[in-house]
């Protein structure tokens, strides 16, 4: 029996990380004007679903605005508005229990991605999400012509049976590198808009990068409001939220 | 071309003949008519993988926002808001986004036809030449004074141009309407200001400046007036321009998306936020330790506090608050106007603000400014508009042209607009969308969307700026569309003679570069070009022409607080248990309602999708029996609707809130038979300054028996526990 070999084989494309990207919600000033929700669904080509099926809790915000009620008539206020998107983990739970390596970290972005020819629609990491930012198809939503014009070709669209998420924009992230890149110099600051912040009337939502201690979010993020989502589970939101509600004469 | 040139000189210019003509297309027609081609045939300008954006103004609501539109291959792709534009800066809100789902609408009216009065979209085709005689025949076989013309809310070059057609015509000049003039009361803000400030105009609020703001059912982050600038103002007053973080309290019955983002919500009884405005009047003088005005000395603020249903503590805090910072603001809002005493409740909110001595000064009030290309007129007041459809109804009017408004939809049923419609023999629309009174209309002469079109906008208010927002075509019109102006310029040159004289243009274009020649030498422009070939070129790149400096006016501090203020007690009319609170929905506004993205993206503070509501208390809704989801009938002394409940844990527990926006029954695919209009309910009760008095009619409640589960993102389970 001749001995068999297996060749030697060893991947050299790693990925270089390039840059951790970081949102800051400001809800002191979220209005809840929805625009962000909108703008989302313009630029990442989602599928609206329909009354019957939005009652059925399926439809596919990647981003949407949480309000809680505290208190009862007349002494009821409302919690601040909260965009709520997704994290992109640092330790992500959606990560791990996806049988297919369909929902992996990208190393040169510091995200969550999502391989839509990946998945097999399980759904593990949407049940092992605590923020509830994964959304699944179940069907292939109905886009009649010629809605279909305004799709954004830079960015594919999903059919029935995978799940979908927020992205941070990884396309406007990679334009615009791609762009520094080739005029030689770095990202700067504010360069990178994802639409959702891009969109937001009141600027709550800044996006930029967190590894840089001198960027707009890192220096939101160190003001005294700032938590992050169930930071007790140990994720690593890459998303601070800068608490609302402060009262008169706060100053940060 | 001369810069000396005047616009009057043009015209005669333009009359004398062909030389002229020679002039203004001399400078590049290619510039002025750059076809924006889908990709099967690419446009040249375009390169495969690049994106070419177009600045425009959004015509989702009258606000003017700047967009650019980010274009591939000659389709739209993408909104964006226009970073030069003062009044929005590069942001935009969720109907602005949604646009594009006008534009690739699968609904829209796809060429002229000879619509004919049905409930559907008819299917007699017409060429553009036979629209064109249809519209001068009507011109020229109907005496002037029989013509009528019905545009929207927004202050465009259609307006001006129709107005000039009217005028050369000798017939009544174009009337302007909306619903979100009705329901922001915009009539009786008028008359306020006027009243207190001496002068008829509009207003500009200077949030971002101001510390301590109190406003009376003002929802300027949802829909009011101009959302967009509204909310950057709100924002940086948070942020604490002033200093110090800003605070905000909203007075009003149902607690707002606006409220909700508030500091406080001070639930008062609907139609007493003038009351409560005299109360805190008071108050705040008397907390400054100074001598109280005339204006508040006979005020008993024991006795507005019990009508307006809040604790004297609660009023007296507040007052403190208001007199303790330096740059406080008052702001009425639709509702508080929308009142039997709507225009003293006006004054006496206005009046806040002189003794918050803000006038004219940073974080206070100030005229917005007169915006460029002379004074337009105001819209018609929903009193105006039952003067109008009676005299449709005694056939004064034998030809309306309507356009850029769906009075079917928006008025209430109890005006009779669609029985005065039958009274007149022929109904014109250039409506984009197969909406309610394009289909009763007898032809219909689809004009292009927003983004397929050219012209420009005035700005009223949201910006110091005198703006002058541009638009162009971001993409070639994708249906067999014409713009209404073009429409009109062809008949008016087939009727010929006097009218043809006033209105000598070539096309929209021409019409819109001889309106923009006073712009060319206007001072204070952020740009300067010596001629209009070149100013048009700019006035296309950058969205628009405004001024580089502020141009805002302080209002003059009148006499106001020398004679006792007076503000009636509301009058409620109708019969039953509840006041009814119409609010325009913050995420359909008046016309979203065909956007799918728009019908699934949650109501701000109920989380409803594509649907209508009736927001109950919780605890009046355990009184009577109701669940949520529980349909149930709303009866008005003018109408009746349905809609299933949501048990609204902010809203007081004698008033029913139902937003305005669903409840079409024609307007395309996601609009059709879906919820219910509470135009249907609203009356004829008008105020003095002519504004219908919405807000304090009184509806009865009854169960039907049936449910209907409302689709909403938030869960069942949570507030109320399980549900039963």
């Amino acid at each position: 029996m001749s001995e068999y070999k297996v060749p030697e084989y060893s991947a050299n494309w790693s990925e270089v990380e390039q840059g951790k990207w970081g949102i800051v919600v400001d809800q002191d000033l979220c209005t809840g004007c929805q625009a962000c929700v909108v703008a989302c669904a313009m630029e990442n080509n989602i599928s609206f679903v329909g009354e019957e099926d939005a009652g059925y809790g399926r439809s596919m915000h990647w981003i949407r605005i949480e309000r809680f009620w505290e208190g009862e008539y007349p002494d009821i206020t409302m919690t601040p508005f909260q965009p709520v998107m997704c994290q992109q983990c640092g330790h992500a739970p959606c990560e791990p229990v996806c049988p297919v390596f369909a929902t992996v970290h990208s190393d040169a972005e510091q995200l969550n991605v999502q391989v839509y020819n990946r998945c097999i629609g399980t759904r593990y990491c949407a049940n092992n999400c605590p923020y509830q930012v994964r959304t699944f198809n179940w069907r292939d939503w109905e886009r009649p012509e010629p809605l279909d014009n305004q799709l954004n070709p830079d960015v594919t669209v999903r059919r029935r049976g995978v799940i979908e998420k927020c992205t941070f924009c990884v396309q406007r992230i990679r334009r615009a590198e791609e762009v520094a890149e080739s005029e030689g110099r770095e990202v700067y600051d504010g360069e990178i808009e994802p639409a959702c912040a891009q969109a937001c009337p009141a600027d709550a939502i800044v996006f930029g990068r967190i590894d840089d201690p001198e960027s707009r979010v890192s220096r939101m993020a160190r003001d005294g409001r700032g938590v992050k989502l169930l930071e007790d589970l140990g994720t690593l939101p890459r998303v601070v939220y800068l608490k609302g509600g402060a009262g008169h004469g706060y100053s940060g | 071309m001369s810069d000396r040139i005047s616009r009057r000189e043009f015209l005669k210019l333009l009359g004398a003949g062909s030389a002229a003509t020679a002039v203004l297309t001399g400078c590049g027609p290619a510039s002025r008519y750059v076809v924006r081609k889908p990709y099967v045939s690419m446009p040249e300008y375009s390169y495969n993988g690049e994106s070419t954006y177009f600045a425009t103004t959004c015509r989702e609501c009258p606000a003017g926002c700047g967009l650019v539109v980010r274009t591939m291959q000659g389709r739209a792709i993408k909104v964006e808001g226009n970073k030069n534009n003062p009044v929005n800066l590069g942001k935009t809100c969720a109907r602005g986004q949604a646009t594009l789902q006008g534009l690739y609408n699968p609904d829209r009216v796809q060429h002229p036809v000879k619509q004919g009065r049905g409930v559907t979209l008819s299917d007699q085709r017409m060429t553009w030449d036979s629209a064109v005689n249809v519209v001068a025949d009507a011109l020229r076989s109907t005496s002037a004074s029989k013509v009528a013309f019905l545009l929207g809310l927004a202050p465009d070059h259609l307006f001006d141009l129709v107005s000039d057609l009217a005028k050369a015509l000798g017939a009544r000049p174009p009337i302007r309407f909306g619903a979100l003039s009705m329901f922001e009361a915009r009539a009786s803000l008028r008359k306020a200001t006027s009243q207190v400030f001496g002068r008829e105009a509009m207003l500009y609020f200077d949030l971002a400046g101001a510390e301590v703001v109190f406003s009376f059912g003002a929802n300027f982050l949802e829909t009011w007036l101009s959302p967009v600038a509204y909310t950057r103002g709100f924002a940086e007053m948070r942020r604490g321009k002033a200093g110090r973080r800003g605070y905000l309290v909203q007075f009003e019955p149902r607690m707002s998306q606006t409220a909700a983002t508030a500091d406080e919500w001070i639930p008062i009884a609907p139609g007493t936020e003038g009351l409560v405005a005299l109360a805190l009047g008071r108050l705040i003088a008397e907390a400054r330790g100074e001598r109280v005005p005339a204006a508040y000395r006979d005020v008993d603020v024991e006795a507005l506090a019990q009508m307006a249903d809040v604790p004297v503590k609660k009023l007296e805090h507040l007052a403190q608050l208001f007199a303790s910072v330096e740059r406080s603001l008052a702001i009425p809002g639709g509702a508080a106007l929308a009142q039997s005493n709507g225009v003293s409740a006006g004054e006496a909110i206005l009046a806040l603000n002189i003794l918050a001595d803000n006038l004219g000064k940073e974080g206070g009030v100030f005229f917005a400014p007169q915006a460029p290309l002379g004074a337009h007129h105001a819209p018609a007041s929903p009193s105006e508009m039952l003067e109008f459809i009676q005299a449709m109804r005694n056939g004064e009017i034998e030809v309306l042209f309507v356009h850029g408004v769906n009075p079917l939809f928006e008025l209430p049923q109890g005006l009779g607009f669609a029985e005065a419609l039958q009274q007149v023999p022929l109904v014109i629309s250039f409506a984009s969308f197969p909406d309610e009174t394009a289909l009763q209309s007898d032809y219909i002469f689809p004009d292009h969307t927003g983004l397929e079109s050219w012209g420009y906008q005035r700005v009223l208010t949201g910006t110091g700026k005198k703006v002058l927002s541009g638009m162009q075509p971001v993409v070639v019109p994708y249906y067999d569309t014409r713009s209404t102006v073009d429409v009109f310029l062809a008949a008016v040159k087939q009727v010929g003679g006097r009218v043809a004289e006033a209105l000598p243009f070539a096309d929209e274009v021409e019409y819109l570069q001889s309106r923009l020649l006073d712009l060319v030498k206007a001072e204070g422009g952020f740009f300067q070009a010596p001629e209009i070939n070149t100013f048009f070129a700019q006035f296309q790149q950058y969205g628009g022409w405004w001024t580089r400096e502020d141009a805002l006016d302080a209002p003059s501090g009148s006499k106001v607080l020398d004679k006792p203020l007076k503000v009636d007690k509301p009058a409620y009319y109708g019969e039953g248990e509840f006041v009814l609170y119409p609010f325009v929905s913050p995420v359909l506004g008046e016309a979203g309602a065909n956007k799918p993205w728009l019908q699934e993206t949650p109501d701000p503070t109920t989380t409803v999708m594509w649907g209508t509501w009736v927001e109950m208390n919780p605890r009046t809704a355990e009184e009577l029996g109701i669940q949520d989801d529980d349909v149930v009938q709303v009866t008005s002394i003018f109408g009746t609707i349905e809609a299933p409940v949501y048990r609204y844990p902010a809203i007081r527990p004698d008033v029913i809130a139902i937003p305005f926006g669903q409840g079409h029954v024609a307007y395309g695919r996601y609009a059709q038979g879906r919820g219910a209009n509470p135009a249907d309910l609203l009356g004829v009760t008008f105020n003095p300054a002519g504004d219908l008095t919405f807000a304090a009619l009184k509806v009865r409640v009854e169960k039907t028996g049936k449910r209907r589960q409302l689709s909403r993102l938030e869960g069942r389970l949570g507030v109320y526990g399980f549900e039963k």
